[in-house]
């Protein structure tokens, strides 16, 4: 009877065995899971309270629109000064209200210690200084790029790291839809290729597509919307969960960015939705994220691990307050972190993320929670599910 | 930019002329004063996705727990904020009002929560104070509809532009019709058991009126001598005190030499003086509990818009040597020595990270001289600086 029992066992294992094998990477993911307990291998973070150090100067920051990490590991970030509530800029008054605050400049950068080590931006002579910052990027030369997102928003600006104005890209107030070949429509986020030095740009706020243009000479080189089809400026209404996915992004298109494997991940913010392509636009596949949340939608930004094959993706979600942890090649989600609130290590309305040398992680956030935050990268480790407000251990 | 820079260097003259450090770091604290540093991580999260509205009181009871009251969904912006409190929910993860009374101890854990409509009593369209009596009862004052913050003119400075898409705005569905102003003070078991309500909501009075209050801003207890002193922060702007068991009135006044502009807190030290936080007047006064001036002083003179006296806490030694003052406009916990009400030293600055404050309006201290402060407005926070 043993021995027949445990044979019965033995084949019922090996049988289970050859059916995982052929299984999706999910399933396998999920028993693997249960296994440990509800644990996953997921990179593990941890926020540093102290990070930043207090800003100079009495300054304070608006919605904090955009994040991004240089060569140095320095950090940049781009708020809006003019959304400073002005009962917390009594010190920018004539006379002055108060001894609290003055709005900061615009463009702030943050060495590793948390010290605002630059800061400049402003209208300026010689470039159209958007009416609302939006996204910062700082590419593989070092040139700092600007986007912006409301009303006639339709350029995009380089500068110097020390804020010298460089060159500006389609002309404010100028935007033709999604088929313009040379504005913008309230561009969102900008993402530069170094292999063939090639912005991606998020178009964006007015816009309903990706534009891939020349980094040198803004040159557009190929667009498109959703599932890679050709831009369409058609009104689809509020995004409905229970409805069938529309066959275009719905504006904001929040983020496009190329991973080392040549595949461009772009939030589809209000749809809830990442989708992948080919850098030439071919579609290759999306995930669906939070499917039920409204509004602003789920899918925010995009940031990819440090290590060389770029194997996790970290997705912000600035509506349920959440940095998701996915595994890239499958876009399997691993596990999150976060919660809404305005101690450390919560969110309110996370809106932009990027990762330094090490693999920490970096966000900010819009809305009234106008800050910009450090998650010290910890290692790769067994994690929950969800792992809610990752405070020091 | 050129201008801009003018602009930046004659904001620091005037202010360095009115006698401001505008570039006080966080942690500079002069003078022979005790020094505090923040615990950076307290309270815990709150459980069930909960998030604090703007907070309006805070208090510290004789078991050093720390208790708060806030605005809740009121104050939160539905649309980007409280997605679990929408119809139907706006997000499927994060996130709701937490409930307007949260007691926790001093590790900074909830251990208690309540509050909100209920039988025999008028919950406040906007709380104020809190205050936790000897006997461990909970008072909590009725302030609403809340102060709006100070319209802004168009701004003249960087980044230019406003209505942009996605903006923060407070989508509330459907208007209710107005309630009645807040004109009221309740009580209750620490519990949540309804005590007590003295004054009726929309019942406002005149300054010279016996008992209706006018959105009163907070409250002391006087538990030897059972009388609740509320600070009448409405029209009336005044000191009116009350039986604690029968709400029954008793005395009230008004500012001495020039009327109190904005009565936001009053406190009653251990040597039986009232001390009363005139809020845009910059300045506290100290009265016997029959109401006759003692003394006044400024704090921080130079303050305009809100003003700089918002709420005030005294140090836990018998003679209560420290006088602590929050103010929101300044963003700054000034420490005062009590008896000659001069500042010895002040802390914080503006920001949303910890150790700094985005219109801190309420203060307590413990047992052990640690002091908790309350952000309201858009700061939305509870923060706890240790003595050291």
């Amino acid at each position: 009877m043993t021995n027949r029992r445990n044979l019965l066992i033995a084949a019922t294992f090996t049988a289970v065995l050859l059916v995982l094998g052929v299984l999706e990477r999910t399933f396998e993911r999920e028993a693997e899971a249960q296994a440990q307990n509800g644990l996953v291998d997921a990179p593990r973070f941890e926020v540093d309270p102290a990070f930043p150090k207090p800003l100079p100067n009495n300054w304070q920051l608006g919605e904090t629109i955009g994040v991004d990490v240089d060569a140095q590991d320095r950090v940049w970030i781009v708020h809006r000064s003019d959304q400073v509530v002005y009962g917390e800029t009594g010190a920018d008054q004539n006379p002055p209200a108060a001894s609290c605050c003055r709005r900061a400049p615009p463009v702030l950068a943050f060495d590793q210690q948390g010290n605002v080590i630059k800061h400049w931006g402003g209208p300026g002579a010689g470039y159209e200084w958007p009416q609302s910052n939006h996204g910062i990027a700082v590419d593989y030369k070092g040139v700092v790029w600007i986007g912006g997102n409301v009303g006639p928003d339709s350029q995009l600006l380089k500068f110097t790291q020390d804020g010298t104005f460089i060159t500006q890209f389609g002309k404010s107030g100028q935007n033709k839809g999604s088929n313009d070949p040379e504005n913008f429509g309230r561009p969102a986020k900008i993402y530069v290729d170094p292999k063939n030095n090639e912005a991606y740009i998020a178009d964006g706020y007015g816009n309903k597509r990706v534009v891939v243009i020349d980094a040198d000479t803004g040159k557009f080189k190929r667009y498109w919307g959703g599932y890679g089809n050709k831009p369409d400026d058609t009104n689809f209404g509020t995004y409905n969960p229970d409805a069938a996915p529309i066959q275009q992004f719905r504006t904001p298109v929040h983020c496009a960015m190329i991973s080392v494997d040549r595949l461009v991940y772009v939030c589809d913010r209000p749809n809830d939705r990442v989708q992948v392509f080919k850098e030439d636009g071919t579609f290759v596949k999306e995930i669906f994220v939070k499917k039920k949340t409204l509004g602003d939608g789920s899918t925010w930004d995009i940031a990819f691990s440090k290590d060389p094959q770029q194997k996790y993706l970290y997705l912000a979600d600035g509506k349920n307050e959440k940095v998701y942890i996915l595994l890239r090649e499958t876009m399997e989600f691993l596990s999150s972190f976060g919660d809404g609130g305005r101690q450390p290590g919560q969110f309110f309305a996370v809106h932009s993320i990027a990762v330094d040398s090490k693999g920490n992680l970096y966000t900010t956030e819009t809305y009234q929670g106008r800050r910009l935050q450090k998650f010290v990268f910890k290692g790769v480790q067994k994690v929950p599910r969800d792992q809610g407000v990752v405070w020091p251990k | 930019m050129r201008v801009r820079s003018s602009v930046f260097a004659l904001v620091l003259i005037v202010a360095a002329a009115a006698g401001w450090q505008i570039a006080q770091p966080l942690s500079a604290q002069t003078g022979a004063a005790p020094k505090f540093e923040v615990d950076r991580l307290w309270p815990k999260p709150l459980p069930n996705h909960w998030i604090l509205g703007s907070v309006t009181g805070l208090a510290v009871d004789a078991q050093d727990h720390i208790w708060i009251v806030h605005r809740g969904l009121d104050s939160l912006t539905q649309r980007t904020e409280a997605g679990l409190a929408t119809t139907p929910p706006g997000s499927e993860d994060c996130c709701g009002p937490a409930p307007p009374v949260l007691e926790f101890d001093a590790a900074g854990t909830l251990v208690g929560h309540w509050g909100g409509p209920g039988q025999g009593y008028e919950w406040p369209i906007s709380p104020g104070g809190i205050e936790v009596d000897a006997k461990g009862n909970v008072w909590i004052t009725a302030a609403g509809p809340p102060d709006v913050p100070v319209a802004a003119p168009p701004a003249a400075g960087a980044g230019g532009g406003t209505g942009r898409a996605g903006g923060g705005n407070r989508a509330g569905g459907a208007a209710a019709p107005p309630r009645p102003a807040d004109a009221h003070v309740l009580k209750f078991t620490r519990t949540g058991q309804f005590v007590l309500q003295i004054g009726k909501a929309g019942q406002t009075g005149t300054k010279d009126s016996e008992a209706s209050l006018d959105r009163p801003a907070d409250v002391a207890v006087d538990s030897a001598a059972n009388e609740v002193y509320v600070a009448d922060g409405g029209a009336s702007q005044r000191i009116v005190v009350f039986d604690a068991m029968t709400g029954l009135p008793k005395r009230h006044w008004g500012g001495q030499g020039t009327s109190f502009t904005r009565v936001s807190c009053v406190a009653l030290s251990k040597d039986g003086l009232v001390y009363v936080c005139d809020r845009n007047n910059n300045r506290i006064q100290v009265f016997k509990k029959d109401g006759t001036f003692v003394k006044e002083a400024f704090v921080s003179k130079a303050t305009l818009l809100a003003g700089s006296v918002w709420d005030i806490a005294f140090s836990p030694d018998a003679q209560q040597r420290n006088l602590f003052v929050a103010d929101g406009q300044d963003n700054k916990i000034f420490v005062l020595d009590r008896a000659a009400l001069t500042e010895v030293s002040n802390f914080g600055g503006g920001g949303g990270w910890p150790g700094s404050f985005r219109l801190v309006g309420s203060i307590g201290v413990d047992s052990k001289g640690n002091i908790y402060t309350g952000e309201t407005f858009e700061g939305k926070r509870v923060q706890k600086f240790v003595k050291k």
